[in-house]
């Protein structure tokens, strides 16, 4: 390093123009996913197409690890003073889009007639076209349903728009006004950026700007592989499932093998499902620190080292590997636009497998689920519908080894905020929502007990109620607890409850209500961390007090036995401890609680049985994979749920049985 | 509470304004002449068990030090920490709370969104309350406030009997939709008053009826929790002040820069919140305009912080403020942390790179050189080893630091970082001058400000020794560095104008709305506002009233206040038309055909404090430099001529490297700068 105290410096003086710029977007912009939901970006790049400057507060903060030298490579020489480039197109871009409705805008930055780095944006825009408004629907199964494809190119040329190319891309959207401003946003933070930029050039003299940006870079690499180095080297794996019940697709095994050596990490991903039928693929291109895959590592980081330098170095020890033709590589073309699910599964398998190496740095899974929950009533005085969001249906996080889960939300996804009943009911006169809480006795028994989740009840006095929701997750099998804590409550939705008509729903797509049914939802707890029988008896007797945990699973989780007057029974609580040590049979607590369904579930589904499975069918053609990997497993199921034995080495006899069947 | 106190007033000879601010290590003290415009500065080491004791001492040190008699000051404004440091430390009363069945979990769960994005370790929000004390009642109304479950008595009295069995000693009360119609609410309060006379009960609309369960449950949850200290401070400041034969009456500063009697403060502590920093920012905008300076960027600096406030003309408002992780939306002067002050300790981190802060020495135990054990390297060590503060020019010299464990600090750094010792000071300099940058910067954006046409003022401990460092990066055009920085806030106390908000949700679509409804929802504010400022018993002679409107496009989810003239008769089409003129004006087009929605009405009412005459300095008698130092700054070594403040001659120009010291702070003037002192005192810096 050339000059320390000049890196420090300058880093603040590079974060100072990415925050400045996503506060100029921020009061430029003025659509809900911009004020609501952060869903807009501002970076520094270098020439080679990495993030050396992101912002930590503001906007979509996992930019360090969105690949950008594909869409360099597309726009190849052709770069001069005042062009803008465009895009959001995943395959042209490979895997720096993720899906349509994020708009990436770029400037080249020259100083002294030289390109010097480059500053880039996007904002998720309210609605890119497509078969559904605002683009994105889970069932969407090819690219081309969810909006209009803008490989990159020039959006102005010498700083001269390119009007045909604008009005093409305004004219097919549902929202072209709204876009437009929201895209002047991104152009003000550009300038922005170029100005400072060449002051601080000014200031400092080109060549120590260009020296800095690789030292900074540098910089966070070494603090990265310093944070790695400390973890023992191995393999560790894991496997998690996305319920994509809900498009029909039965359980998506989402698989990894995360590799140790000294300072590297490797994810590979082999053995996770082929690509889908619908809107859950993640087009990552297999980039490297691709940052749909990195979150739950990069918050590892950040956590063990609160100053570490926020850019792309710190994912530059993270390589991956993941087979084509899986849901987290898909071919191009793949429906994408509800991605996000997905991601969160990633997260979670990654921090699960880094757990059997670090477990003490760590939270034990959270909900997993950031399903937004709509209504719409018909609208008597227009003719037409009234939409509005009611909650973002979150639960709470996992226990963590230095304390309680959060209630009622996540560690991950906490940037999501939620909205008065208030404005609500305001808004929509015809919904009464009855309750809005946290879900009781839901958080995963432990020493750190998980979040709980939250519950939430409305009624309807209208006629032709729809009620939509992606993303719901985690009702089949609950948030996993971790060293010997206990998996959070699963997920419910329950029609009309405590009524002769009350239905048990599951996961709900949409529903369609009338007036007086009431809807109750509630989400999953995070689990829990380290033995529940090692928490502090007076924490116990506070959340029993609190009513956060009841007094039932005190007794039977935690061994903690109350009076009727809420105090502690020493004596009675001694024995229940210690018969349930004696009838738990472990003495060195399980790395994963992952309960009684999953546990079913994994005893005939082994690892190596899905890897089979998954070798399998990896070399077929696209279009046959999806479908000829339906088959098997239902064909596995059929056995295995009969009772017979479906060893690993069989499957690929059992598929070319199945050939045999189709060419029939 | 006693009211009738101010029997005295009758104009005499010695006439003097008194404002006072209680902070955590000073309490500090400005008293102005109400004739001559002379002002006089002091402080008092603050005495936290029993914060109106240092406000006596201070009195019988002005008298003793000043010849100023207790019963000359006319007028008595102070700020306190009191509300805001119970509610930090969570040192408040036992407070039950009622809510809607079916809501009592609101505090629980927040707005959701938590304070730090990617740290899995993040803390857990504590509510104010614990879950077990807040208790449902049956009752709900719909958003049009139409009643849905009536409210019963017995059911009131059974929960709030059964919150004191368990304790609680003071109860909010927060139902559903009570901005739209109060009446549950006001009925609850007055069974509880009826039934439990010993009960301090707060309701959310008698302090503010805004829509948001959460944030207005907040409001009366605060005022509750806070209120009984609050009460009893200042029974015993009135007490205190009337043995010291004062003839005025107690006043107290708020959050949104005004001030209101002792009583009001008593019932509404809420409102003094954020009073600390909005004080300060008060008497900046004093300092400003006496000289004609409309566009000022405030460092407020000490010794745990950075302060920024922006004035444009106005002094900026903010309605999302927070106190640690406690929203408060009651309107506040807008004023942002951007670092951590002069305590901020200095390390270096695993790769060997240079940090400044977040930790700080704070307080206790301090930066090194303060001599009581602090042994990392803080901003204000390296402000000594570089040779910018001297290490007994502070407090009259009572104040006298110890440059030899400064240096043991730095070097200790020096050695990781391969530098000199003075190098290693010059340059915790520079990245602290790059952290404070780094966070300024980003705040004018957001508020589209280009900060290069405004000037800087600088007050607190070390905002005049940091300040011209960061102008520099920042390219502003001038620092103004009052005569007395160290007490501004004390200043802003006496200078505050009464001053009072008030809010009427209404959340109606504005072709819904008519003239005759618009009109009345600011009648009936305007007649909250009167009433307020009649209690006030201000006796000041120029009263307005400023009316805005927070409004939206139908199916935006942020909204613009909008400032409106006063007209005779509002129409929902003045409305429209104001609302689309501002929305060009900040997002550089609008569409005049997309529907309006009102949100809330507000209404701000101001008695102005008439300004006392401008208070020419007599010229000093140009004494000369006390000495020559060597400062390490900006990767030079400077010989900087010593200036006491007092000896600076007015009309003359002095050129950096300076080093100017004064009672309370030290001004560094680096090379390529020049300072001046006005007619009024204020030290000016310009470029060279």
């Amino acid at each position: 390093m050339d000059d320390p105290v000049r890196l420090e410096i300058l880093l603040n003086r590079f974060q100072a123009i990415v925050d400045e710029m996503a506060g100029v977007i921020s009061r430029t912009a003025h659509t809900v996913f911009v004020k609501e939901t952060q869903d807009y970006g501002s970076v520094l790049v270098s020439r080679s197409g990495e993030v050396f400057a992101a912002p930590r507060r503001y906007g979509v903060l996992m930019m360090i690890g969105m690949p950008m030298a594909g869409a360099l490579e597309r726009i190849g020489d052709d770069v001069g003073e005042g062009d803008i480039f465009i895009s959001n197109d995943p395959d042209a871009t490979r895997g720096m889009a993720t899906h349509l409705s994020d708009v990436y805008l770029w400037a080249p930055i020259h100083v002294d007639g030289a390109l010097l780095c480059w500053a880039w944006t996007f904002i998720h825009v309210s609605d890119i076209g497509g078969r559904v408004p605002g683009s994105i629907a889970p069932s969407s199964h090819e690219i081309i349903q969810e909006g209009l494809r803008i490989p990159p190119q020039k959006l102005y040329r010498g700083g001269v728009i390119n009007q045909p190319l604008l009005d093409m891309i305004l004219a097919n959207c549902r929202t072209p006004e709204g876009n437009w401003g929201d895209m002047k946003a991104c152009l003000a933070g550009l300038a922005t950026a170029e100005r400072r930029v060449r002051q601080l050039a000014g200031h400092y003299g080109r060549e120590v700007i260009d020296i800095t940006i690789d030292e900074a870079l540098n910089y966070a690499e070494a603090q990265a592989r310093r944070v790695i180095a400390h973890v023992p080297d191995g393999s560790y794996r894991y496997t998690d499932y996305i319920e994509a019940d809900m498009v029909g697709l039965g359980l998506v095994r989402i698989h990894v093998t995360l590799t140790v050596a000294g300072d590297d990490m490797l994810l590979d991903f082999t053995g996770t499902a082929p690509q889908v039928r619908a809107a859950l693929n993640i087009p990552t291109y297999n980039q490297d620190g691709h940052w749909m895959l990195i979150t739950g590592l990069v918050n590892w980081m950040c956590t063990q080292a609160p100053a570490i330098a926020y850019n792309a170095g710190l994912v530059r020890p993270l390589r991956v590997t993941i087979p084509k033709g899986t849901i987290l590589n898909p071919e191009p073309g793949a429906a994408c636009g509800a991605r996000y699910s997905t991601s969160h599964k990633v997260c979670d398998v990654t921090v699960g497998a880094l757990a059997q190496a670090v477990p003490m740095e760590l939270p034990a899974t959270d909900s997993g689920q950031g399903s937004i929950l709509l209504v719409s009533v018909p609208d008597l005085e227009t003719g037409g519908t009234k939409v509005s969001v009611i909650q973002p249906i979150v639960g709470g996080s996992g226990g963590r080894p230095v304390a309680d889960g959060v209630d009622g939300t996540m560690v991950i996804l906490n940037f999501l905020k939620n909205i008065p009943t208030e404005i609500f009911e305001n808004e929509m006169p015809e919904i009464l929502i009855r309750h809005y809480g946290l879900r009781e006795d839901s958080g995963g028994p432990g020493r750190y007990r998980g979040g709980t989740g939250i519950e939430i009840e409305i009624e309807t006095s209208s006629h032709y109620t729809s009620i939509t929701s992606r993303c719901m997750e985690r009702y089949v099998f609950g948030p996993p607890g971790r060293l010997g804590g206990h998996m959070g409550a699963t997920g419910y939705t329950r029609l009309n409850p405590g009524t002769p008509l009350e239905r048990d729903l599951g996961k709900i797509d949409v529903l369609e209500l009338g007036p007086g049914d009431v809807l109750r939802i509630g989400t999953q707890g995070g689990g829990g961390f380290g033995d529940p029988l090692e928490r502090p008896e007076a924490n116990v007797a506070v959340d029993v007090m609190n009513g956060v945990v009841h007094r039932t699973s005190a007794e039977c989780h935690y061994g903690v036995v109350l009076g009727d007057d809420g105090v502690i029974n020493a004596a009675a609580t001694s024995d229940r401890r210690q018969a349930i040590r004696a009838q738990r049979g472990w003495q060195d607590p399980p790395l994963y609680g992952f309960g009684e369904a999953r546990e079913t579930w994994s005893a005939l589904w082994t690892d190596d049985l899905e890897d089979a499975i998954s070798e399998a069918t990896q070399g077929l053609p696209l279009q046959l994979r999806q479908f000829v990997h339906q088959q098997l497993i239902e064909e596995i199921r059929k056995r295995l749920e009969g009772g017979e034995a479906v060893p690993p080495a069989c499957v690929l006899d059992l598929l070319a049985t199945l050939d045999v069947r189709w060419r029939r | 509470m006693p009211h009738n106190m101010d029997t005295t007033r009758t104009p005499c000879e010695d006439d003097w304004r008194l404002g006072v601010d209680i902070g955590g290590t000073f309490t500090d003290f400005q008293l102005m002449n109400t004739r001559s415009g002379e002002v006089v500065a002091l402080k008092t080491p603050s005495t936290p068990d029993d914060p109106s004791l240092a406000v006596a001492r201070g009195l019988e040190d002005i008298t003793r030090r000043h010849g100023i008699d207790p019963s000359a000051i006319r007028y008595f404004a102070h700020g306190t920490t009191l509300a805001v440091n119970t509610l930090l430390e969570r040192k408040g009363a036992c407070t039950g709370v009622l809510m809607s069945r079916g809501f009592t979990d609101t505090l629980e769960l927040r707005r959701l969104r938590l304070s730090k994005a990617n740290d899995f370790f993040v803390p857990r929000p504590v509510p104010l309350v614990p879950r077990r004390l807040v208790r449902p009642v049956d009752e709900r109304l719909k958003s049009d406030g139409e009643v849905i479950t009536p409210l019963r008595r017995e059911d009131v009295e059974e929960q709030v009997r059964a919150l004191l069995e368990e304790g609680v000693e003071t109860i909010a009360v927060c139902f559903l939709h009570a901005y739209r119609n109060p009446h549950h609410e006001q009925m609850a309060r007055q069974w509880i008053t009826e039934s439990f006379p010993q009960v301090y009960v707060t309701a959310s609309t008698d302090v503010w009826p805004q829509q948001r369960e959460y944030e207005r449950a907040l409001v009366s949850v605060i005022n509750a929790y806070v209120g009984g200290r609050m009460e009893a401070y200042f029974t015993t400041l009135e007490k205190r002040t009337r043995d010291l034969a004062m003839p005025c009456r107690v006043f107290s500063t708020k959050s949104n820069g005004g001030v209101m009697t002792a009583a009001t403060a008593a019932r509404r502590p809420v409102e003094t919140l954020l009073s600390g920093p909005a004080s300060g920012v008060i008497g900046a905008r004093h300092v400003a305009s006496s000289i004609g300076d409309d566009h000022v960027v405030t460092l407020d600096m000490g010794g745990t912080s950075v302060d920024v406030s922006i004035i444009q003309g106005a002094i900026g408002q903010a309605t999302d403020n927070t106190i640690g992780d406690i929203p408060v939306i009651m309107p506040a002067v807008d004023v942002s942390a951007v670092g951590a002050g002069g305590g901020s300790i200095a390390w270096t981190d695993s790769e060997g790179v240079l940090k400044v802060g977040p930790r700080s020495a704070g307080a206790r135990p301090g930066p090194a050189c303060y001599g009581r054990g602090g042994t990392q390297p803080t901003v204000t060590d390296a402000y000594l080893v570089a040779g910018i503060i001297a290490e007994d020019s502070l407090l009259d010299g009572t104040m006298v630091l110890e440059p030899a464990l400064a240096d043991a600090a730095i070097d200790r750094l020096a050695a990781v970082i391969g530098r000199t010792r003075s190098e290693t000071a010059d340059a915790i300099l520079q990245v602290t001058t790059a952290n404070i940058y780094a966070q300024l910067l980003p705040l004018t954006a957001r508020r589209g400000i280009d900060t290069t046409g405004f000037s800087m003022l600088a007050y607190g401990a070390a905002g005049p020794t940091q300040a011209f460092m960061l102008a520099r990066e920042l390219d502003m055009r001038r620092i103004i560095v009052p005569p007395a920085p160290g007490t501004l806030c004390a200043l802003g106390c006496l200078v505050a104008d009464f001053r009072a908000d008030f809010v009427q949700s209404v959340w109606r679509d504005l072709d819904t709305l008519s003239d005759q409804d618009l009109g009345d929802t600011y009648a009936g504010l305007e007649t909250r506002a009167r009433a307020w400022m009649e209690e006030q018993d201000a006796g000041v002679a120029d009263v307005h009233v400023l009316r805005s409107a927070d409004l939206c496009h139908i199916g935006q989810s942020y909204e613009i206040n909008v400032p409106f003239p006063d007209v005779a008769s509002l129409s929902t089409e003045d409305l429209n038309r104001w609302f689309l003129e501002r929305y060009q004006k900040v997002y550089g087009y609008h569409d005049p055909h997309a529907p309006v929605r009102m949100l809330e009405a507000r209404l701000q009412i101001v008695g102005v404090t008439p300004s006392p005459p401008v208070f020419s300095r007599p010229a000093g008698d140009g004494g000369r430099a006390r000495g020559v130092r060597r400062v390490h700054e900006a990767g030079d070594v400077v010989e900087a001529h010593v200036w006491r403040r007092e000896d600076l001659r007015q009309g003359e120009t002095y050129p950096g490297p300076l080093v100017i010291e004064q009672y309370d702070t030290t001004t560094w003037v680096p090379p390529g700068f020049v300072a001046a002192i006005d007619d009024f005192g204020n030290l000016i810096g310009e470029r060279a």
